[in-house]
């Protein structure tokens, strides 16, 4: 696979959605291109989180730790990013990520993403819009059980 | 040592400079004969007459008169011409041979010095002094008295002649004498005093800019540049007006002189016309006067230039040598003697004071007695005298009242072949030389050249010609070339078993894993040890057997397979299949390697790389055109940094736009080639390696071995049976690449590489590679602790009687306690003294000695 071709699965990714061709190459040129085997793991909860991952093929199992040991609560699939709060904010990995099946990663650096929102501020704009986006969607979701749970 | 310059070259060269003169003079019928003769010839043999002439009972007529004359005056040429080349060389020899001498016996005063007076001086002034400042020096001792003494002899020779043709006329050409001795040293005696400032000025600069280099992480961390660059400023100022200064007068001397000189004529033709027209003096013999004058102008030139010269070159040897000649300064014999006594016994302190000068180093009536084989911490903060203490005991300083005895011996009476050799001492600031681990380590066992090599009938005569030069400048004639490693000092029978005692050393204080890492990055000679490559061969071998066997392993690397393209290695690597001899060779460089070149070129190679080299250009300029330089982005990812990316915008530009004219230069396609050897597909992916192109990379690479590796030996090929020197020994254990689309996999196969070394016992010989890595400039190259530790192994490589640590492992931690007991361990048969500030660490030990304000406030 080429630049090219990790650019169009970039593009598909909802976070870069409206950040121009250029910028999405250079991203995609600093990421590193990395494969993992089924079963290979690509983080651990707890650790401390230094990249995000895009998926570019395959799919990933998100796991989280229980009292009764690892437990799966989600799959991550081609085209989306997992893994980005870490490289916005100082906080430990919430999950683990175990390859479902062979995988086609591309792994951001938090000090290059970082780099990259501060070199093209549009993308950090971007970033801010789709994060607030899913916060409003949480929100709202939130507000949603909360009155589920006092109506029940 | 000779206070004033002619002391200096009169004592150590006063034969050679009589002999100097005595050719000068035979010189001077030779000189004389060349000049007369063609008078000789015009006047006598092709004007003259009543022919034919006597020559020594020989008759000769006109024709052969003539023939002869001009051959003995091409005799005379020659003759003249090889005394002064002679002369020349000899002056020149001379010379460097006294400035050796001069400069040996300065640095080796240096040596002599006592401890405490380096205070006082630094190496950036000391520096100047042995190498800048006496260089004139060796110039002028050749001339130094056959110059005045041939200018002088001339001089007196043609006022001799004037004073025969008239009195009066000889006392005109020497009126101006008078004056011009005495106005002309009274000008440069403040000439000279003007000299020894710039002098004493360029000293300090040269120690402020030596203190800017040693400082220059305090420069940057306190935004003290301004400062700096004012401090010097200002001194260059300084000198600059010092100089101006000495110009000034220099000239304003030259200016008189040439006034004086001219001022002479005016007196000859005033006084020797008045004669002539009074027919006291005839017309002829005022000709001869005035002629003969101009003859004077130029010794005394030369006399009054070598005044200004010596004057200088005195100067500067006195302000160099005053330096060099503190009161207390070592005898010679402290630093060459080579009887070595045997400290056995208790270390004793009789009423010892010692004052370093300032407060808190000092040391006041302290008595102590440490038993022979026992171990004792000195315990005090910095400033308590612990330190004096223990370099006192270690002879390093000597008492200024009061007695250090090691069983019956003053210290202060031995030599350094005694105190150096008996006594092991490390202190808190330890020195790590340039050089490798090898001379770090074994630096303590290195006093004298104990076994002379072996040489061949002419190196021998070459060393011959060494030691005869060393012996006429009273250079020592120590052997470099020797065996200087004191087995029987380290306790040991030859090399090997001297490598094998430092690595236990080594892992006595855990030094040994560092120098395991640094032997892996290190390269080594296949040549000096088969064995030993043989046995990485080896574990080459076993690890691609495990690596094929094993697939998780075999996901993580990509072996050198000459039938495959390894898409983690650069498309250098690939294409070559090989690795320049010389690991110095940089991927920049290779493009312009000229068997590369030609081998480019042939296999069409050249215009494909240097498309894809513009392709990547592209890429990268497009890429990168709108980062700014210094996020990092540019550096870290793109082939190109923030300086290169006009350059290759121009090239880029040039290609693009097709035209031949001004088209691209050799040196734009090379960085272009230089651009896609650095392309590692599996890290770039830029879309410029096809399948195609891989197949002709791995057609290209036989070709490459036949016409250029075979052909030469700038280039090795990766051979899995064959040790690549150019490479790393870790690289040349994996014989592969790291793949770098795995992650952690480079972590990971390090992880196997270690155990499959571990458990083929390479790991010691590995280790002894690393003896030989290079620390950098005073182990710069190593971090403080790695330092701490190699003087420490130094220390008790030794083997001596008695080991003195200042600060050494002082910490609380488990680490520091283990190897304090390790090191109670290693030195259980003697006598081992501590010096640390922290009391609880004091009580590991056998005795204790607590020091405050310079006294001993409780034993124990």
């Amino acid at each position: 696979m080429t630049l090219e071709t990790e650019v169009e699965a970039l593009r598909k990714v909802p976070l870069f959605h409206g950040i121009d061709e250029t910028k999405l190459r250079l991203l995609a040129f600093i990421s590193e291109r990395t494969e993992y085997t089924t079963g290979e793991r690509l983080c651990s909860q707890g650790e401390e989180g230094d990249c995000a991952f895009i998926i570019l093929a395959g799919s990933a199992d998100v796991l989280v730790d229980t009292p009764e040991g690892e437990k799966k609560v989600a799959q991550v699939a081609e085209n989306s990013i997992v893994g980005e709060i870490a490289i916005l904010c100082d906080v430990p990995r919430t999950a683990t990520l175990v390859a479902a099946n062979d995988m086609d990663v591309l792994t951001v650096s938090k000090d290059d993403f970082l780099k990259l929102l501060k070199e093209f501020p549009d993308i950090s704009l971007e970033v801010m819009r789709t994060l607030a986006l899913r916060l409003e969607r949480t929100t709202r979701d939130l507000a949603d059980a909360r009155r589920g749970a006092s109506g029940a | 040592m000779e206070k004033g310059l002619f002391g200096f070259i009169w004592k150590y060269s006063a034969r050679q400079q009589i002999f100097i003169l005595m050719v000068t003079v035979l010189t001077y019928p030779v000189v004389y004969f060349l000049l007369e003769l063609p008078k000789l010839i015009v006047n006598d043999a092709v004007q003259g007459d009543n022919f034919p002439r006597n020559v020594f009972g020989f008759d000769f007529d006109q024709i052969p008169y003539l023939v002869l004359l001009c051959f003995t005056f091409l005799g005379l040429v020659v003759v003249s011409n090889g005394l002064k080349f002679y002369l020349n060389i000899y002056k020149g020899r001379l010379g460097e041979r006294m400035l050796r001498r001069l400069r040996f016996e300065l640095f080796q005063r240096v040596l002599r010095f006592r401890l405490p007076h380096f205070r006082k001086v630094s190496s950036g002034e000391i520096i100047p002094m042995i190498t800048s400042e006496v260089e004139d020096v060796g110039g002028y001792i050749g001339e130094a008295f056959a110059l005045p003494a041939y200018q002088g002899g001339m001089l007196i020779v043609q006022l001799g002649f004037i004073f025969m043709q008239d009195p009066l006329l000889g006392l005109a050409a020497v009126s101006s004498y008078p004056i011009q001795g005495y106005v002309i040293p009274m000008l440069q005696k403040k000439v000279i005093l003007l000299s020894r400032k710039r002098v004493k000025n360029v000293r300090v600069i040269a120690d402020k800019v030596g203190e800017s280099i040693t400082g220059v992480a305090e420069i940057h961390a306190n935004d003290a540049a301004a400062w700096h660059s004012a401090d010097i400023s200002d001194r260059l100022y300084e000198n600059f007006k010092i100089r101006y200064e000495i110009f000034n007068r220099k000239f304003l001397i030259k200016f008189l002189n040439n006034f004086m000189n001219q001022l002479t004529p005016f007196f000859f033709y005033l006084i020797g016309g008045y004669l002539v027209i009074q027919g006291n003096l005839s017309i002829g013999a005022l000709l001869a006067v005035i002629a003969a004058y101009k003859d004077l102008a130029g010794p005394w030139k030369l006399l009054l230039s070598f005044y200004q010269m010596t004057a200088d070159v005195s100067v500067k040897y006195q302000t160099v040598v005053e330096n060099f000649d503190p009161p207390d300064i070592y005898d010679t014999e402290r630093l060459t003697a080579d009887g070595e006594v045997k400290l056995d016994g208790d270390v004793k302190f009789d009423r010892v004071s010692f004052s370093g000068g300032a407060a808190g180093q000092e040391v006041m009536d302290i008595s102590l007695t440490v038993p022979a084989g026992s171990s004792s911490a000195i315990v005090g903060p910095d400033g308590s005298g612990r330190s004096e203490v223990l370099q006192l005991a270690a002879g390093l300083v000597s008492a200024s009242s009061g007695k250090v005895l090691i069983g019956d011996h003053d210290l202060d009476k031995l030599t350094d072949s005694t105190l150096g050799r008996e006594i092991a001492y490390v202190g808190g600031a330890v020195h790590v030389w340039t050089g490798t681990i090898r001379d770090n380590l074994y630096y303590g066992l290195r006093h004298r050249p104990l076994v002379p090599p072996e040489r061949s009938a002419e190196e021998n005569k070459k060393y011959k010609r060494r030691v005869n030069e060393a012996n006429q400048t009273r250079n020592p004639v120590y052997d470099l070339a020797a065996e200087w490693n004191d087995f029987a000092a380290a306790g040991v029978n030859n090399d090997a078993e001297l490598d094998e005692k430092a690595l236990e050393l080594l892992e006595t204080v855990r030094l040994d894993n560092d120098i395991y890492r640094l032997g892996l990055q290190s390269r080594f000679d296949p040549s000096m040890n088969d064995a030993f490559a043989e046995k990485i061969l080896n574990v080459r071998k076993s690890l691609a057997g495990r690596i094929a066997n094993e697939p998780k392993l075999s996901g993580l690397v990509e072996l050198w397979n000459r039938d495959s393209f390894n898409a983690s290695a650069s498309l250098a690597e690939n294409l070559f299949f090989a690795v320049p001899s010389d690991p110095e060779i940089t991927m920049d460089q290779v493009p312009d390697l000229k068997e590369v070149k030609t081998f480019l070129s042939e296999t069409g190679f050249d215009q494909k790389l240097q498309q894809i080299g513009l392709k990547i250009a592209e890429t990268m300029l497009e890429l990168f055109a709108n980062v700014s330089g210094d996020s990092g982005l540019l550096g870290a990812y793109s082939f190109i940094n923030q300086d290169e990316l006009p350059e290759f915008e121009r090239i880029v530009r040039i290609a693009k736009s097709g035209q031949q004219r001004p088209g691209l230069t050799d040196a734009d396609r090379s960085r272009l080639t230089g651009l896609a050897f650095k392309l590692v597909p599996a890290r770039h992916r830029l879309g410029v390696m096809t399948d195609d192109l891989r197949d002709e990379v791995i057609e290209a690479r036989k070709r490459f071995l036949e016409s250029v590796v075979k052909r030469g030996d700038s280039f090795v090929a990766f051979d899995p049976d064959v040790y690549l020197p150019p490479l790393t020994i870790e690289d040349n254990l994996l014989f592969g690449r790291a793949r770098v689309d795995r992650r952690d996999a480079r972590r990971r196969i390090d992880n196997v590489i270690r155990t499959i070394v571990e458990e083929t016992g390479l790991r010691h010989p590995i280790i002894y590679a690393g003896f030989g890595y290079h620390v950098g400039v005073s182990g710069s190259r190593l971090s403080a602790g790695q330092r701490r530790r190699i003087a420490l192994v130094r220390g008790l490589l030794k083997n001596a009687k008695i080991t003195i640590l200042d600060d050494i492992a002082t910490g609380l931690t488990e680490d520091d306690k283990t190897l304090r007991s390790a090191l109670r361990q290693v030195l259980s048969e003697k006598t081992f003294l501590y010096g640390t500030s922290n009391a609880e660490i004091a009580a590991e030990f056998d005795q204790r000695f607590v020091l405050d304000q310079g006294r001993i406030t409780d034993k124990g």
